[in-house]
């Protein structure tokens, strides 16, 4: 894949996801390549995974539903980008076809769970509840107070929670950490293949490698 | 329809992870022919990603395709609740099994751990040995291993520097190590910074740090690479093979005699017997055919829980309750390493990023019989460990020490300014053998064959919490003395499935309490090894996998040695 084609892909593939378009492959592209100084990494090695059409695994409802969840649980904010905007609703749906495929049904249960309790309390989905509607009813699903049948509402909670923060800080390739946002946030600086004794004192200032795992390595063994 | 027959080896080990890619390369060089069964495939360096979601968070999808299959179920207590069930087995299937992807901490037993329940009850009295446990002397004394030790520590590489050589104290390294006869092959691993301010704090309370011995090169060796400190280590494999994994060492160096035939993805279903009680060889799926490989001696080194389900699943008329079970002493006498860890937080970075786990700090003042324990009501102790490395997705995991909730504005706020800022202080803590902590095979749960999976009985002895108690108190001050502002501790819980898992075929001298032998055959068919933590008797306060392999070595000496006597 070359990098003329890969930049117009398009990524606004989950809806409501217009946000996605400012961390565009380009950014992610140019930033790389500015921080590259030993040729680790080919330029066509650089493909970060997203939902395409056919990695669809929710519904739309489900999707809209998901995104508002992980956009409370690690919000944007005036220092940066959220999990929504870094792609976690897609890390998590890209995981639902993979190898989280057997954790499907706990997302529509736990998803319809929360919609119900929205439209329940306020008569709309949770998607469409403002911040401060949200997080009371996610407060209520962490502390588990019972939706109606729905008893795994702290487990499902602690899913997403988990999912979120993998999305967040894993590695880009699997759709999430857009931009390197998660890693940016906590000040990782991104994974090397050689940290010297002056890299591992506390007080030292690692240039940060904005790279994949796939892209660190690609070509290095 | 009938397994397919193949022609008889002399050796067929089952498994060929740190236990059994150590034992064969005695026999290899002694020119015994030796059939490996492994359930996994062989890796190369570039399957070694430094990727967290891979490595750490989905455990290897590609790598544990058995192991997954066959999880074992754990519950507290005969009546007791299940305990959850993990989502993936935390051993690998491959070949070098999981040495390939553990820390490489590679410590030796003290002298104190092969005689801790006569030595305790010598020191203590009688009332020292906590009601219910099982716990016996092992039939092995630590002089008597002690050449094991050092053969595993050369033929692999360890990377650490010695305390004590012949009774010479040296205050570089550990002085509560028990005489060893020579120093390491390398030295240490060297110090990070966050690591040295911890050894630098052990030192204002009066104890001594050291830095622990490791499995990974600090200096290129036996045409191997030096570490590079690029974190990645823990869960992770080297993609520079400066990990001293038997994938890499002995595995490789027997198929070089030529006798070592390596069977990968071999899915080992059986040992067979005749009807005198002798293993005949082992039943075997590959590639959706069964064969059956006749052997003279079978050596099975298939990890803790396996090890108990082979047995107990190979029923036959001489062991109708399964191999070498007629005594019923499969399966008991298991243990898994109780867990105690306090995290601490700093106000100011620690830079733990990279590195590697045994890269670390220890003190040893905590552990094994160090210290008086009148009126503690435990024996034995913790060994303490401050590691380095971190990877994103665990250090944003971090515990919130009660200062925000667990997600929203002001959780975001908070790991961005302290992702960086926290460390755990681990100790492993000398466990022993309950009555009511066993293995069986069960009842409902089955793998895909249908064959039932390993049960776990576990749950928290008395003794056990005051250990971790204890422990967490010394996690604490060192912590504190460092200059940690808050600290969390781990919850006291029994633990469930286990990478530090013993028992089930334990090893001592009266086959009434025991499955194997001083040498790790069985009591029962005299042609059976059996190779792994399995054998262990008490855990240690640290990282079994050198124990593991100084026995498997000398179970394969000895088969050597003995080969007319064993094989007939």
């Amino acid at each position: 894949m070359s990098i003329g084609s890969g930049s117009k892909a398009k990524r606004e593939t989950t809806s409501g996801s217009q946000n996605l378009q400012s961390f565009s492959r380009r950014d992610v592209l140019t930033g790389t390549v500015a921080t590259i100084t030993c040729a680790f990494v080919p330029i066509s090695s650089l493909r970060l995974a997203r939902a395409s059409s056919s990695n669809e695994v929710l519904t739309s409802a489900e999707r809209q539903c998901l995104e508002a969840m992980v956009s409370r649980i690690i919000p944007a904010d005036l220092d940066g980008p959220g999990a929504f905007e870094a792609g976690c609703a897609r890390y998590i749906e890209l995981a639902l076809g993979d190898a989280y495929q057997s954790l499907r049904k706990s997302y529509s249960s736990g998803l319809a769970a929360l919609d119900d309790r929205a439209i329940s309390s306020d008569g709309k989905s949770f998607a469409s509840l403002n911040t401060t509607e949200q997080d009371k009813i996610l407060s209520d699903f962490e502390q588990n107070v019972a939706v109606g049948s729905y008893s795994d509402s702290a487990a499902f909670f602690e899913l997403v929670r988990r999912h979120t923060l993998e999305g967040m800080f894993g590695d880009p390739s699997y759709g999430g950490n857009a931009n390197f946002a998660g890693w940016d946030l906590i000040g990782y600086p991104g994974p090397k293949m050689f940290v010297s004794a002056e890299m591992q004192k506390m007080n030292a200032k690692i240039p940060r490698s904005r790279m994949t795992a796939k892209q660190l390595t690609h070509g290095s063994y | 329809m009938a397994p397919t027959k193949l022609p008889k080896t002399d050796v067929v080990v089952i498994g060929l992870g740190a236990a059994g890619g150590i034992a064969v390369l005695p026999l290899a060089r002694a020119g015994l022919k030796i059939v490996g069964l492994e359930a996994g495939g062989w890796f190369q360096p570039e399957d070694h990603l430094p990727d967290e979601i891979r490595n750490n968070v989905r455990h290897w999808p590609h790598a544990v395709q058995k192991a997954n299959q066959e999880i074992p179920t754990a519950r507290v207590g005969r009546n007791g609740p299940a305990l959850p069930r993990p989502a993936y087995h935390p051993m690998m299937n491959g070949v070098g099994g999981t040495s390939l992807h553990y820390w490489g901490q590679s410590w030796r037993l003290t002298e104190w751990d092969f005689k801790l329940r006569s030595e305790s009850i010598r020191r203590y009295g009688a009332s020292a040995i906590p009601a219910g446990s099982t716990v016996e002397d092992w039939p092995v004394t630590y002089q008597q291993l002690e050449p094991y030790y050092d053969k595993v520590e050369y033929a692999i590489g360890v990377a650490g520097k010695a305390g004590n050589i012949r009774g010479t104290l040296d205050r570089a390294g550990n002085i509560f190590e028990s005489p060893r006869q020579r120093e390491y092959p390398m030295p240490p691993l060297r110090g990070a910074g966050f690591s040295d301010h911890m050894g630098e704090a052990a030192k204002r309370l009066g104890w001594h740090s050291y830095f622990p011995p490791a499995a990974i090169n600090s200096v290129p060796y036996d045409e191997r690479a030096a570490c590079l400190y690029h974190g990645f280590c823990g869960s992770g494999g080297c993609p520079f093979n400066a990990k001293s994994s038997t994938a890499v060492t002995t595995i490789p160096q027997a198929v070089a005699t030529k006798n070592l035939s390596v069977v990968p993805y071999a899915h080992v279903i059986a040992i067979e017997c005749d009807d005198h009680g002798r293993v005949t060889g082992t039943c075997y799926l590959k590639d959706n055919k069964e064969y059956f490989q006749p052997a003279s001696v079978v050596l099975l080194a298939s990890y803790t829980y396996e090890n108990t389900r082979l047995l107990l699943l190979s029923k036959s008329k001489a062991y109708p309750k399964g191999l070498a079970n007629n005594h019923g002493q499969v399966g008991l006498h298991y243990m898994s390493h109780v867990r105690s860890g306090v995290m601490g937080l700093f106000p100011f970075a620690l830079n733990r990023w990279y590195g590697t786990p045994a890269q670390g700090t220890s003190v040893d003042n905590w552990s094994d019989d160090n210290f008086d324990h009148t009126g503690l009501g435990f024996i034995g102790g913790g060994n303490l460990l401050v590691p380095m490395e971190t990877k994103p997705i665990e250090a944003a995991s971090m515990p919130t020490f009660g200062k925000v909730p667990r997600w929203g504005s002001a959780w975001k706020v908070f790991v961005r300014e302290n992702a960086g800022r926290w460390s755990p202080v681990w100790s492993q803590i000398s466990t022993l053998p309950f009555e009511d902590h066993f293995l069986d095979l069960d009842p409902e749960v089955r793998d895909p064959l249908g064959y039932p999976v390993c049960r776990l009985t576990v749950g928290l002895e008395e003794s056990e919490k005051r250990a971790i108690l204890f422990m967490q108190e010394k996690a604490v001050q060192w912590l504190r003395e460092a200059g940690a502002t808050a600290v969390d501790k781990l919850p006291l819980s029994p633990i469930g499935l286990s990478t530090h898992a013993y028992g089930g075929t334990r090893m001592g001298d009266n086959p009434e309490t025991n499955v194997v032998d001083r040498w790790g055959f069985s009591h029962e068919a005299p042609n059976l090894g059996i190779l792994g933590a399995s054998v262990m008797g008490s855990s240690g306060a640290r990282n079994p996998t050198l124990t593991v392999q100084a026995l498997a070595w000398r179970t394969g000496e000895h088969l050597v040695s003995e080969w007319k006597s064993i094989a007939v």
